[in-house]
């Protein structure tokens, strides 16, 4: 899969291509409005991760001529600004999501797939990951074709997992993902564990294979080793 | 106690008046009186002195009975061996009135067919005394008909004067800095109302700026901060996935992670602070406290039982705010994760809604910090990694900004937040 990154900071697109670069995407890199219009307009992406304030402009230019040239590719928008004016004002020129930095690549990672997802399987939504089966749309989680009964947060922790497969994931991480604003004020991410622990517990009870490692000291890691 | 202005001023007048009257009023009374019994005794002794010339002559030994019967007042009596002119006071008792009256009299030597004779003319003054009460009465009358005048004059006089003062007065009272309305000074045609309403002008200005630019310091400092901050946790994602950590390099790596994230939050905090100062939250609901505690419960509840909390809830019905609803939930979650933060192991936390009030309690061992400064930014009780200082500056923020009312207390081991909205 194919995705534009528009982001000025050399350091950051760097950090954010080697991080989705791993797998399934192929993360080209945009560094001003110039050179983002140009490669719009010759090819195609599955999905653009735009910066608002550009040097040679602004990000909204950028959701202007993609409207403009009838192209649907889903946006979305990483930036430091974080007014409800610009959050709106993006997404009526068509931006799918928002994400305010600094954020988690991991977290970002999940959103592009859920965009993608979204876009190009129009209601039919599950992810498989070997014996596991999740259905995006109705929240329902099968092991072995058997019914497995998760909470919301579990069924999240779990797609948040699968979609950063083989990626070390931080407890801070996991609980930004999780407690989503609120996670802001928080200054103790143990409940993390406890969800993680619940999540094994009933995956293991499904016969499921424990895919959940433990990295010592940095966090966990969802791996089919 | 303080006084105002005007009624110094009205006081000092009241005072004066009041020496004033003190003062006059019995050397007033001494005066006319002294006016009074002069003029008597002027009539007593012109009297005599025309009795002498007119009447004297043509008067006999024997008349003497007949003038004493027709007469009241003027008598002819025995020689008492008074032989000048005496005027003294004395008192004589009045049939019809049965009481003894004062009396002002001249005793006179005069001769009558050779023989001796005191003369002897008394003038009532029972009626000089009722003169002289209605002069008194009349005297006092105007005094205070004048003091009244006096007062009530200076006091039209000094309000329409300090008027310009007043109005300054208020325009400064309702003067905030961190909200954006300059004071409007009325125009004045006094000299010194115009320096004063120009200096507090350019005082204003100058604060304002000052603020301005310390307010936009920190709003540029905290957006400026995002993007290293995004590189340093991008970087830091990316180190952890490496295959070749040992031990000792993932310790130093969730120590930098532990960091990042207050990095994350303090500089979040920050930009919420300076959002609200720029009044960036200005959309207006009315909603129901209630519904949005209930919202966050779960989460709240999520994050006590770690602590093993127990969570106590009363919520009431209580009158809808008309607000902005992110910053009130910005404002109960700090609240309430302040209380979880704070608690001890198996501690409690009392959540209590009713009326227009809101009150968070929960059990903790006292802090060492002036509840006064509780509130301001990064006035933390102890060094700890706990918070970052920022979350209660936060909450009053916005009790500020929507006017409520936000107190703390601390007894029997309970910390005590109560909103009053």
């Amino acid at each position: 899969m194919k995705l534009l990154l528009v982001e000025d900071e050399p350091e950051l697109a760097k950090s954010i291509q080697q991080y989705l670069n791993v797998n399934e995407f192929i993360c080209e890199w945009a560094a001003t409005v110039t050179s983002a219009l140009d490669k719009i307009s010759n090819y195609e992406y599955d999905a653009i991760l735009l910066d608002l304030m550009l040097p040679d402009g602004d990000g909204f230019e950028i959701l202007n001529e993609l409207k403009k040239q009838f192209k649907t590719d889903g946006v979305i928008i990483i930036s430091a600004k974080e007014t409800l004016e610009t959050r709106i004002e993006g997404f009526n020129l068509g931006a799918d999501d928002y994400l305010t930095k600094p954020f988690h690549l991991s977290e970002l990672l999940v959103r592009i797939q859920a965009l993608i997802r979204r876009k190009k399987f129009n209601g039919n939504n599950t992810i498989v990951f070997n014996e596991i089966e999740i259905d995006i749309l109705s929240k329902t989680v099968k092991v072995n074709n058997f019914k497995v009964e998760l909470t919301k947060k579990e069924i999240d922790l779990l797609l948040y997992f699968i979609g950063n497969q083989n990626r070390v994931l931080s407890k801070s991480a996991i609980a930004e993902y999780l407690s989503g604003d609120m996670a802001d004020m928080l200054d103790n991410h143990d409940f993390v564990y406890a969800h993680i622990k619940n999540l094994k517990k009933k995956l293991k009870v499904a016969q499921c294979d424990d895919y959940i490692k433990t990295i010592y000291g940095l966090g966990y890691k969802w791996t089919n080793e | 106690m303080s006084n105002k202005l005007l009624h110094k001023t009205l006081q000092v007048y009241l005072v004066y008046s009041v020496i004033i009257f003190i003062i006059v009023a019995p050397l007033f009374y001494f005066l006319a009186d002294k006016f009074y019994i002069n003029n008597i005794d002027e009539t007593l002794l012109n009297t005599k002195i025309e009795f002498v010339k007119i009447t004297l002559p043509k008067l006999k030994n024997t008349d003497i009975p007949l003038w004493n019967k027709f007469n009241k007042n003027i008598k002819i009596k025995e020689y008492n061996e008074i032989n000048s002119d005496t005027l003294f006071y004395t008192s004589y008792y009045d049939i019809e009135e049965q009481e003894k009256e004062p009396y002002r009299e001249l005793n006179s030597t005069i001769i009558i067919d050779g023989k001796r004779y005191t003369f002897s003319f008394k003038i009532n003054l029972i009626e000089s005394e009722d003169l002289m009460l209605s002069i008194a009465l009349l005297f006092f009358g105007l005094i205070i008909f004048m003091l009244l005048g006096l007062f009530f004059i200076t006091k039209k006089l000094s309000i329409r004067l300090w008027k310009p003062f007043y109005q300054t007065l208020n325009q400064i009272e309702q003067f905030e800095i961190d909200k954006n309305m300059k004071p409007q000074f009325s125009t004045t045609s006094i000299e010194e109302f115009k320096r004063l309403n120009k200096s507090i002008e350019n005082l204003i200005k100058k604060n304002s700026i000052i603020y301005e630019n310390q307010r936009e310091f920190v709003e540029n400092a905290a957006h400026e901060l995002q993007t290293p901050i995004a590189i340093f946790k991008g970087k830091l994602e990316l180190l952890m996935q490496r295959s070749d950590i040992t031990k000792g390099q993932a310790d130093l790596l969730e120590d930098l992670n532990k960091s990042t994230n207050r990095l994350t939050k303090l500089n979040k905090n920050l930009l919420l602070l300076s959002k609200i100062d720029k009044n960036q939250f200005d959309e207006i609901s009315s909603f129901q406290i209630k519904g949005l505690i209930e919202k966050q419960l779960d989460f709240f509840k999520e994050q006590a039982t770690l602590k093993n909390i127990t969570i106590e809830i009363n919520l009431k019905d209580a009158v809808p705010v008309n607000t902005n609803i992110t910053l009130t939930e910005v404002l109960v979650s700090n609240l309430f994760l302040n209380a979880i933060r704070h608690n001890i192991l198996n501690g409690k936390i009392m959540l209590q809604l009713v009326g227009h009030k809101l009150v968070i309690s929960n059990t903790g061992s006292p802090i060492a910090i002036n509840s006064k400064s509780l509130f301001n930014r990064f006035s933390k009780s102890n060094s700890s990694k706990k918070g970052n200082g920022l979350g209660l500056a936060i909450v009053k923020k916005i009790a500020d900004l929507n006017n409520w009312e936000i107190t703390y207390s601390y007894s029997n081991s309970l910390h005590t937040f109560s909103v009053i909205f």
